[in-house]
């Protein structure tokens, strides 16, 4: 077998640019968490079913345990770490502290990240199409009602 | 003046900004200087012996820094209780389970890591095996212990009362047997850890836990070390579910690994570890023969109960006895024999698990309704009738000092419409209840009580330092919450420190439901004691006496006259001037029967007080499907007391989808030889948000007279419960009761079509 070759790959992060020298089989996950020390996208079943790893691409929910780091490069990528503005929260990591939608928080950053892009695509979703959005990001803590509430909140529809 | 500033009202957590923006560190998270990756080596074989344990080749390849066999460690055996030590953390002579840690290698990269692995060559004299209860009390079943004949663990004996003269009293008797598998932990966060030695020898260590304590001195038994070279450091926790609570052969291995390679290790498991090697949930089989009058009034009860334990003790003792007291807890009973075996199996290890025992409390609440059926009662009055009240004493000799199960009941059955639905819905259409209590804290020998420790700022500010874990339920805020409250300060004032070992004083952990109840008032007298010492020295310059004064915002103020008043700050200043201690100390021992012991003498103060809860379950079933559609669940709790009422109904809706929805629903291990089939969310099916239904909260307080603020604790009574409530509603729906769980659309489509053709 041909031993894979590292590849000097830029990425961009959260509107800043960073090169990486990594070898072609290494997710996306893995590059965030290991060489660039984003650690909010979490790994919690390794296959592309929990949504932890959760992150934008192009605005996109990604998982990013499924995403070789090589497939996006010049893209932009946006992890938990690039929503708030400084100090300030982003309307949906607001929403969800005020409304409680976050116990042991594993599953937050990609359930946060999720919203993100479905209120972008959908500003006004429906419960039904919240809990559809959500589907792909397992809570284990909350039941998910309060998300769902702290989604709601922001779609205008509170309870 | 409201009562409280910040005790019963809707509160941010603390800790959820930080959680919100990615900023909490889990175990998995950390980097430390020169780490390296830790991997672990498992049997492939549920029961063999170990004949010789090869690990040259992975010694010699680059990059592989340390390897560690049973030869690494001390051999003792470890355990819950003096009588369960049988668990060696890497084993010696045998390993008992497909999955049981072997050998362990710490190198450079994971693929290197995982190389070596491949390196080691073990060689095992396979054994045979038993898969189940059965198998294993079979008269010529192979044994895993020599120390357990019969591969009997723990045998709980529990007998109050006259059995014979209840079950003759009786109008009406029933004996039904109900069984359901294993089921699985799932939190988010898979275990990982870390560990490091510093040159003079000290210990510091990461891992997910319900308490560092729980988690220090086993290890400093284990590793032989003083207890003060073990630090078990705080970390965010992604949920433990009762998961977390003991000492774990990952913690072992990673502290032998990184002493061995003089560099900090870090273990982090895979989806499928998480399942198999941390811990399970008990199967059960359990039968159940009930006596009740004419009125539906339980007059005797005889449960004999199997649970399949795994390869392990673990918690063992207790988790036999749970799932009984939780149910003697919650319903009157006089003449009751409970008969609780747990047996030894060739499979992964069986710990506590939040809803620990649906074959059994669905058991018992769906043989109540099934009673009351031929007796002409609904469920809803057979509950009433036998429900718990305050100041009874359960079987077991605990006093109850507080109850509100027949409120949580009534005001269920209000919400839910019963007296309207039931028998009157449609066909395939059902309702179901469920009831439940569980305790707060037993008898945990030395580390059964919590000590807090207050440390005041020149400016106002506190320090609060106690070893209260907080694994997702929002802990931590309810540390600031009761601090900023009887200080009078915000919590913005307010830093913690818990759950490190090295700092924080002994607490039992986030563990049977005990931090509101015991770390919550240790935190309380700390703060209490400290600000006594402030009101001292306000009374002197404000010319009052100590009595007549109170403290908010910042602020220590004539109660009647709240202009008088001086900061918080000033009096700190002028204790420190005066030489004076401005520090507080609390410690909180419950109230429960030291003597008390699971096995030995199951009797006396089990817990100071208990929680108890309802849940009412509305479902309809697609009969062509089997499918369930839940339409709305019902649930409610005597808390004691609400200190933050959104935390309470995040716990009450967790636990619904935990116990009712996932756990009479979908999940349940499935199984090969010991192997377990499902160890992943792609086939284990915890619920996703589209499954859950709408859930009304109903919070009751009762007050505890010794909670603090009269709380006790958040949510458990209802996750106990939740899977009667939907047990009964879908054998309400389609009128068949059903024995074995969790009720999965196959056996809900076979119950409905041999009920067609009977009829």
């Amino acid at each position: 077998m041909e031993e894979c070759k590292n590849q000097v790959l830029t990425l961009t992060v959260n509107d800043e640019t960073y090169e990486v020298i990594t070898a072609p089989h290494r997710t996306l996950l893995e590059v965030l968490r290991d060489d660039l020390h984003f650690t909010g996208a979490k790994e919690s079943c390794g296959e592309g079913v929990c949504g932890s790893c959760t992150v934008l691409v192009d605005g996109s929910p990604a998982r990013s345990c499924l995403t070789l780091a090589v497939a996006v490069e010049g893209k932009a990528i946006t992890t938990i770490e690039g929503l708030a503005r400084g100090d300030k929260l982003h309307p949906v990591q607001e929403a969800f502290v005020t409304h409680h939608a976050i116990q042991c928080g594993f599953c937050t950053s990609g359930m946060i990240l999720t919203t993100v892009a479905l209120l972008q695509e959908n500003p006004r979703p429906t419960e039904a199409e919240i809990r559809r959005a959500l589907s792909g990001n397992i809570c284990r803590c909350t039941g998910y009602a309060k998300i769902v509430e702290a989604v709601q909140s922001l779609a205008g529809e509170e309870r | 003046m409201e009562k409280y500033a910040y005790i019963g009202k809707d509160m941010k957590r603390i800790d959820t900004s930080l959680k919100a923006t990615g900023g909490v560190l889990f175990a998995a998270d950390l980097s430390l200087p020169r780490l390296l990756v830790g991997k672990v080596l498992r049997s492939p074989y549920p029961h063999a012996r170990i004949l010789n344990i090869d690990t040259v080749r992975a010694e010699k390849l680059p990059g592989v820094k340390a390897v560690v066999t049973a030869q690494d460690t001390c051999g003792d055996k470890w355990g819950v209780f003096r009588y369960t030590q049988d668990q060696q953390f890497l084993p010696t002579e045998k390993v008992r389970y497909v999955g049981e840690e072997v050998a362990a290698v710490a190198a450079v990269d994971e693929d290197t890591a995982l190389e070596a692995l491949s390196l080691i060559d073990v060689q095992y004299e396979v054994l045979p095996a038993v898969f189940t209860i059965a198998e294993a009390m079979a008269p010529e079943a192979p044994q895993l212990h020599e120390v357990y004949p019969g591969n009997i663990n723990i045998h709980v004996q529990i007998e109050v009362g006259d059995l014979e003269k209840g079950f003759a009293e009786s109008a009406l008797v029933r004996e039904d047997t109900f069984t359901a598998p294993e089921d699985a932990y799932f939190m988010a966060e898979p275990y990982a850890v870390t560990a490091q030695f510093d040159t003079a020898g000290n210990l510091e260590i990461w891992m997910p836990n319900a308490g560092p304590h729980l988690k220090a001195k086993p290890l400093s038994n284990v590793l032989k070390m003083p207890l003060n070279k073990v630090r078990v450091r705080k970390i965010a926790i992604g949920g433990a579910f009762g998961g977390r609570s003991e000492i774990s052969p990952a913690d072992v291995i990673c502290a032998l690994l990184a002493k061995k390679a003089r560099r900090p290790v870090k273990i982090v498991y895979t989806r499928e570890e998480n399942t198999v090697a941390t811990r399970q949930a008990h199967s059960m089989i359990t039968r159940i023969k009930t006596g009740v009058d004419r009125d539906g009034k339980v007059l005797a009860r005889d449960i004999t109960c199997h649970l399949d334990g795994g390869a392990y003790s673990s918690t063992g003792p207790i988790a036999v006895s749970v799932p009984f007291l939780c149910m003697e807890q919650a319903y009157r009973l006089d003449n009751v024999r409970y008969n609780g075996y747990r047996i030894l199996t060739n499979k992964p290890i069986r710990g506590m698990f939040r809803t620990h025992g649906r074959a059994f409390a669905c058991g018992v609440d769906l043989q109540l309704d099934l009673l009351g059926q031929e007796l002409g009662l609904d469920p809803l009055t057979m509950r009433l009738r036998n429900a718990r009240q305050t100041g009874d004493y359960t079987p077991t000799k605990s006093f109850v000092a507080s109850c509100g199960l027949t409120e949580t009941i009534q005001q269920t059955g209000e919400k839910s419409r019963w007296r309207e639905k039931f028998g009157k819905l449609p066909p395939y259409h059902g309702i179901g209840i469920g009831c439940n209590s569980v305790q707060t804290g037993f008898p945990m020998g030395i580390r059964g009580g919590s000590q807090a420790l207050i440390k005041l700022n020149e400016d106002g500010g506190a320090t609060v330092i106690t070893g209260i874990v907080d694994n997702g339920q929002g802990n931590d805020h309810m540390i600031v919450q009761i601090a900023a409250e009887e200080l009078g300060i915000t919590p913005d004032d307010i830093q913690l420190i818990t759950a490190d070992t090295e700092v924080t004083p002994s607490d039992p952990g986030s563990y049977s439901m005990c931090e509101t109840f015991i770390g919550g008032n240790a935190v309380r007298l700390a703060a209490q004691d400290v600000k006594k010492k402030l009101f001292k020295i306000a009374a002197e310059t404000l010319g009052v006496g100590e009595k007549d004064l109170s403290a908010r915002d910042r602020k220590i103020f004539v109660t009647e006259n709240p202009t008088q008043s001086m900061s918080m700050a000033k009096a700190v200043r002028i204790g420190l001037s005066r030489n004076e201690s401005i520090s507080g100390e609390g410690s909180y021992w419950p109230n429960v029967d030291s003597k008390r012991e699971w096995v030995k003498n199951p009797f006396g103060q089990l817990s100071e007080t208990f929680s108890f809860g309802t849940v009412i379950c509305e479902v309809k079933v697609d009969p062509e499907t089997g499918q369930v559609e839940v339409l709305e669940v019902t649930a409610a709790q005597d808390v004691g007391y609400a200190l933050n009422p959104k935390v309470i109904e995040g716990q009450f809706e967790g636990g619904i989808a935990m116990g009712g929805q996932g756990g009479m629903l979908s999940e349940f291990l499935q199984w090969h030889e010991g192997r377990v089939l499902n160890p992943t969310q792609l086939d284990y099916l915890v619920p996703l948000a589209v499954d859950m239904p709408k859930i009304n909260n109903i919070i009751v307080e009762t007050i505890d007279p010794n909670g603090p603020y009269g709380a006790k604790e958040a949510g458990m009574s209802v996750a106990m419960s939740a899977a009667q409530a939907y047990c009964g509603a879908i054998c309400n729906a389609i009128g068949v009761d059903l024995h074995e769980f969790p009720l999965t659309p196959d056996k809900i489509l076979k119950a409905i079509e041999e009920k067609k053709s009977k009829s």
